[in-house]
């Protein structure tokens, strides 16, 4: 059903402002590499990329990488499951009770705003420096976003699509689940999406804080082992898997809502 | 390709050949092919076309916002490669700036050539009163009807003072009664100041109600199909829209536009043709 | 229907003490009786659920102490100064991103990718760069915000109605005039949103890089009352912080809302 007309910019124009970024990219790295060869830059401040690229082989074989990502890729998953299953509860039983809804749903909107990761002390003290306190902040943090948009996802339902239910005479438990929840599911997904971003952030952040878990303490640890590529480098993985992260979840969202 | 006596001497407007083509996704396309024509200071000239025809490519080029063009467009003397101080546009959207109110869209103009505040706001109401908004001065566009915004949009670009006053299809989003009121208004400002204009139109009875000339343009490639004298008295009043001679005028054009307009919905179907087979 | 993700003022409008209100009333009472009970069952280690009557007698104690203002000032004014450099960098570039599409589809990708990332991670960096004091923190309160408030004006830039930038090409504005005149104000509604998400995140960035290494600031304050196990006080911190940082997030919300009600 796609539209032939659609623009078919010369493959040219498409390719070239990717391929700028990446040149300006890989120019400024070879940049800093001569400034820091010739002292201008001070090596002790900032590595060398050549030593930042050699200290990855380093600590994906010395610092057991992939056990680290395996262990922070259980926190934030059991986190997101967690929030998955509580944020789209709360957000069904706001919308069916609408009373809580309007008494609730500003209060979570404000939780979404606000810095919930500063209570990492606070979960230090209750759960312990241990993995429980990294997932429970991941929780929290990813929850609010699933909470409000599965409440919008459900509330915002075409109207027709209600009344089609309505003729067929279905009750409301059959409308919620035959209806209104399965159109809701795009937006929801939208909110889980957000949810597992925020803990994914919040997960390798507080590993980072309190100097346990997986791919954030891998960073304090290097960090105070004055190891400067080494830092460099970790926190070059987290950020790749961040992105890899992000990005799969953009693809995964685009596999489900294909018509818009 | 028709063209009246007057000599460019006295023109102050001289649109010279002007060919715009365009790179599309099927191809290059000629929007506009040799088109010539010239205004006479005062004078009102309409340009009225069917949809298809290049008339708001000649509005850019005019203009000034659209340089990749051959052929030259000269204002009293001087040749056109980007918006000129002559030349007032006055475009067919929304175009007035929802942030500011009546009087500082009006004054825009004046603002950005560094004119003291107190002078600019006299400037600036005066021109609010012609075209018939005073009262709103201090409203914001969001406040005000489409035929009122379309009101403060004229009144500024004639805040500028241009000597030429391009629009661009200026009522076409506007009801028919309103768009009635607002002509005649234009037609009143335009013969009190006597403001050289340039009015792009699809719309024969305002064309022929409100010019002195009317070039009527092809299907694409745009070119000049004919240029006709009205030789209507004025003020035009509605006795003279209601004669024979009028009707003429109306139906010689109607004529004119329908070939042309034909041809462009011919040439639309098979378009649309062409491509559902290519993409079924 | 509800909106939502939006902080709006007061609920809809109705009888004073309504269902609503009593509801909430209702169930802030219980969270309290909940938390009183829990304080006082002896369940939980010494102080982790503090009584209410303590939280709140080191609430007050905190409200009076003139340390506390000065830490608040040092992390107001941390926050504030990361807002300003990211802010306009932010604008800056998101100008010339929106402007121009080359641009924006040769850099702007990575912006994009690189922003849903923690960026408390880079404090090693900066405490290298910058040293341990005020410099570091404002720094990665710079790092935090300058990806919300470039990505929103990007995207702000893009949307503005092409026709009033091509009024201000026909009334030949030159570049400063069209960016003052026409730009900002055309995107003043992504501009504060991205200011409200901008100071969000220069919020948390500066403030977890306090609870790391610092002598001064909100953030410090917290880990010390950690350290020394004070959680009366640390409750009463983090209640502070909340209110205020939901407050300031509304209040620029606002900023953004005041606009509608003068075009209405």
């Amino acid at each position: 059903m796609t539209d032939a007309t659609a623009t078919q910019r010369p493959a040219r124009a498409q390719v070239a402002p990717a391929v700028i970024g990446f040149a300006t990219v890989t120019a400024t790295l070879l940049l800093a590499e001569l400034l820091i060869q010739i002292g201008a830059i001070n090596r002790y401040i900032v590595p060398p990329p050549s030593e930042v690229i050699e200290a990855f082989r380093q600590i994906v074989v010395e610092e057991h990488i992939f056990r680290r990502f395996l262990l922070t890729a259980a926190e934030c998953l059991t986190a997101g499951v967690m929030l998955t299953l509580c944020g789209v509860a709360s957000g069904v039983l706001m919308h069916r009770f609408r009373l809580l809804q309007r008494a609730c749903e500003t209060w979570v909107a404000a939780m979404a705003s606000a810095p919930l990761v500063l209570m990492y002390p606070l979960f230090l003290v209750i759960f312990g420096r241990n993995a429980l306190t990294i997932i429970m902040m991941g929780f929290i943090a990813g929850l609010p976003p699933v909470i409000l948009k599965t409440i919008e996802g459900i509330t915002a339902t075409r109207k027709v699509l209600v009344d089609v239910g309505r003729s067929f005479n279905l009750n409301a438990t059959q409308q919620f689940w035959k209806i209104l929840f399965p159109a809701a599911l795009p937006t929801i997904f939208v909110g889980v999406r957000l949810g597992l971003i925020f803990a994914l952030i919040n997960v390798v952040g507080t590993e980072f804080l309190i100097n346990y878990g997986g791919l954030g303490q891998l960073i304090t640890d290097l960090a105070e082992r004055y190891d400067l590529a080494g830092t460099y480098a970790a926190i070059c993985v987290v950020i790749l898997v961040s992105v890899l992260f992000f990005m799969a979840l953009e693809r995964i969202e685009r596999w489900l809502r294909p018509v818009d | 390709m028709a063209t009246t006596a007057a000599s460019a001497g006295d023109a102050i407007l001289v649109v010279d050949d002007i060919t715009v083509r365009f790179e599309t996704a099927e191809g290059p396309i000629t929007a506009v092919d040799d088109v010539s024509f010239h205004v006479k200071p005062g004078e009102f000239l309409s340009v009225i076309g069917p949809s298809g025809c290049g008339k708001s490519t000649l509005f850019n080029v005019i203009g000034g916002l659209l340089s990749h063009h051959q052929g030259t467009v000269t204002v009293a003397g001087e040749t056109i490669s980007s918006p000129h101080k002559s030349i007032g546009m006055v475009f067919q959207e929304e175009s007035t700036f929802p942030w500011r109110n009546v009087t500082d869209n009006v004054a825009f103009p004046l603002e950005l050539v560094g004119m003291p505040r107190d002078k600019r706001i006299a400037l600036a109401r005066h021109f609010i009163a012609l075209v018939g908004i005073d009262g709103f001065e201090n409203r914001y566009p969001g406040e005000l009807s489409g035929g009122m915004r379309q009101r403060v949009s004229l009144a500024r670009t004639l805040a500028a003072a241009p000597k030429i006053l391009l629009m661009d299809e200026p009522f076409a989003a506007l009801d028919e009664q309103t768009r009635l009121l607002l002509g005649d208004k234009v037609l009143q400002i335009q013969q009190q100041l006597k403001q050289t204009t340039l009015l792009i139109t699809h719309n024969i009875t305002e064309a022929v109600q409100m010019s002195d000339r009317i070039l009527v343009m092809t299907y694409r490639p745009g070119k000049v199909k004919r240029i006709v004298d009205i030789d209507l008295p004025r003020p035009r009043t509605s006795e003279i829209v209601g004669s024979e001679a009028f009707g003429r005028y109306v139906a010689q054009i109607w004529n004119d536009l329908r070939e042309e307009a034909s041809r462009g919905m011919r040439d639309e179907e098979s378009h649309v043709l062409h491509h559902h087979h290519g993409g079924a | 229907m509800a909106e939502t993700g939006r902080l709006r003022g007061a609920a809809a409008a109705g009888p004073l003490i309504g269902p609503v209100t009593l509801l909430r009333a209702a169930i802030i009472l219980g969270v309290l009786a909940l938390w009183e009970f829990l304080a006082h069952s002896g369940w939980l280690y010494r102080d982790v659920v503090p009584s209410l009557s303590a939280i709140a007698r080191a609430l007050v104690a905190l409200l009076l102490q003139g340390e506390y203002y000065f830490n608040l000032g040092v992390t107001a004014g941390e926050i504030g100064m990361g807002l300003l450099i990211g802010g306009s960098a932010g604008l800056v570039v998101g100008i010339v991103l929106g402007a121009n599409r080359f641009l924006s589809k040769a850099f702007e990708p990575y912006l994009y990718y690189l922003g849903p990332t923690p960026k408390i991670i880079f404090l090693p960096i900066a405490i290298m760069w910058f040293g341990v004091d005020t410099p570091s923190k404002i720094a990665l309160g710079t790092f935090s915000c300058f990806f919300p408030i470039t990505l929103s004006v990007a995207a702000g830039m893009r949307q503005i109605d092409p026709v009033l930038i091509r009024v201000g090409q026909s009334f030949r504005a030159n570049t400063l005039q069209m960016v003052l005149k026409i730009y900002l104000p055309a995107m003043r509604h992504p501009i504060i949103n991205g200011l409200r998400l901008g100071f969000g995140f220069a919020l948390i960035g500066t403030l977890l890089a306090e609870t790391r290494l610092s002598n001064k600031g909100i953030g410090f304050l917290i880990i010390r009352a950690y350290d020394t196990f004070n959680m009366p006080r640390m409750y009463a911190m983090l209640i502070v912080l909340f209110v205020l940082a939901i407050g300031v997030n509304a209040l620029i919300g606002h900023l953004g809302g005041l606009e509608r009600i003068r075009r209405a």
